[in-house]
């Protein structure tokens, strides 16, 4: 899967998860604690719509790796190329 | 008999409400529980619900109307003798049983007696009608172009590009600021706190979160929530409401949960009966409650019903703070960032993850006597997460 196809789909998991939040502010490389006051809901919130739009498990330990768009993608790139 | 339904107090400085939408029709019947109307405060937007089992006799009010407390909106003809006025707050012994989530569009139609009264719920993010209000625009004018229909912020902006301005939720800070105002004149607080050794829940948490699917995991703050639910049963003083200048202690136990809001202010709507429920059970209602509580989809009963409060900063906050009480309640309990720190156990200095909880109690009903214990009581409970 393209990099701009996975970008594209956590951003819509984003705004799904947290309807409140303008998709045209996201700054990927930000925290998304520091940019939209994410808490551990939200962070739950965003794993179990990325365990299911892409079929990965996402362990909790790994939530971590959730904290910004562009960590959530190079997460999900690594998932998915680890499954092949 | 016939009884009045009538606009609740969802809040100790609420003055009054915007009736946004019926969701029931005359000679609809509603049961208790069921989501009759929509009302707009600064907390967002209510559903309000039926005290009582009857069918809705009458609309007084109009959408769009701004009515005050205790006015009244509808007129319920009730099955039982002996009806709690529709629209009160809630008794903290009675509330309504939870019901589902209310579906984004139940298929209402509109009515000949009242044209657009009735009309089927159309979904509008709350950042967009935060927006629109702002920027007195008719949210009837907007076409949404999100999922199904939803209205979104940048549906509201494209409308009013010239006039653009940065969001201020004025009115709800207003709100805050008056009822913490009023806590702070009215109620002498005193302040405890005590630092608890995190990591057995912590590791039973990390058990229970490796056995089960993600959406079935549990987060930090559920233990807390379930902790003081237990203890506040158990302790006296701390639960329930200081009305008519005495207090007036509660057997149902419904914790507030303090959820902050994107870009400012927060509410504290309640888990009802939160010390009968088990973990899961509470981890399923308080996702739930903070979806909705974000989406802006609250119900009468969960804001009018608290009996406490639990304030939890997050992962990411400093270690202490000192809350400010929420009027009626005489009590709220607040938990720092859990952190590594020094500790020692057993005359050993070890590191562990400590949580930081604090108590602000309310001296016309408790001391610091009571309130220790209250607390210890808390930290004793989340030493054995596995009987909560």
């Amino acid at each position: 899967m393209e990099n701009k196809e996975i970008a594209d789909r956590l951003l819509a998991l984003l705004t799904d998860v947290a309807p409140d939040i303008d998709p045209a502010t996201v700054v990927p490389e930000l925290r998304l604690s520091d940019q939209f006051d994410f808490d551990s809901m939200d962070t739950l919130h965003f794993a179990i719509a990325i365990s299911r739009e892409f079929g990965i498990d996402v362990a909790e330990r790994d939530y971590a790796q959730l904290a910004s768009l562009a960590g959530a993608c190079g997460y999900v790139q690594s998932k998915l190329a680890a499954r092949g | 008999m016939r009884i009045d339904f009538r606009m609740p107090a969802l809040g100790a400085d609420m003055e009054s409400g915007t009736l946004t939408q019926w969701l029931k029709k005359p000679g609809e019947r509603v049961r208790r529980g069921d989501a009759v109307a929509v009302v707009e405060t600064t907390k967002g937007l209510i559903d309000i619900e039926a005290f009582d089992d009857g069918v809705l006799e009458e609309l007084v009010a109009q959408p769009g109307a701004t009515v005050p407390v205790g006015a009244v909106l509808a007129r319920i003809a009730s099955d039982s003798a002996s009806a709690v006025p529709a629209g009160l707050p809630a008794a903290p012994e009675r509330p309504p049983a939870p019901t589902s989530p209310p579906s984004a569009s139940p298929a209402v139609p509109s009515t000949a007696a009242a044209p657009g009264a009735v009309a089927s719920r159309r979904r509008i993010s709350p950042a967009a009608r935060r927006r629109a209000h702002e920027l007195s625009i008719d949210l009837a004018s907007v076409a949404g172009r999100g999922p199904e229909g939803l209205v979104r912020l940048e549906d509201v902006e494209r409308l009013a590009e010239p006039a653009l301005q940065k969001p201020q939720r004025t009115g709800m800070r207003a709100t805050i600021g008056a009822a913490m105002a009023r806590s702070k004149r009215e109620i002498p607080h005193y302040y405890l706190a005590h630092s608890v050794d995190f990591s057995a829940a912590r590791d039973w948490l990390s058990g229970f979160n490796a056995s089960v699917p993600v959406d079935e995991r549990l987060i930090d703050g559920v233990l807390l929530i379930k902790a003081v639910a237990r203890a506040v049963s158990e302790i006296e003083g701390f639960n329930g409401h200081f009305l008519d200048g005495q207090f007036q202690r509660s057997e149902a136990v419904h914790v507030g949960a303090a959820i902050a809001l994107r870009g400012g202010g927060l509410v504290a709507p309640a888990l009802l009966d939160a010390n009968h429920k088990d973990v899961k059970t509470l981890m399923r209602e308080f996702s739930d409650l903070v979806t909705r509580v974000r989406g802006g989809h609250m119900r009468s009963s969960e804001l009018a019903s608290a009996t406490i409060t639990v304030t939890n900063l997050g992962s990411e906050a400093v270690e202490l703070l000192f809350p400010v009480i929420n009027p009626p309640q005489v009590a709220i309990v607040g938990a720092g960032a859990i952190a590594e720190r020094p500790w020692v156990r057993d005359g050993v200095l070890c590191v562990r993850p400590a949580l930081t909880l604090t108590l602000a109690g309310d001296h016309r009903v408790t001391d610091g006597r009571a309130g220790s214990r209250f607390l210890r009581r808390i930290g004793e409970l989340l030493a054995d997460p596995a009987k909560l």
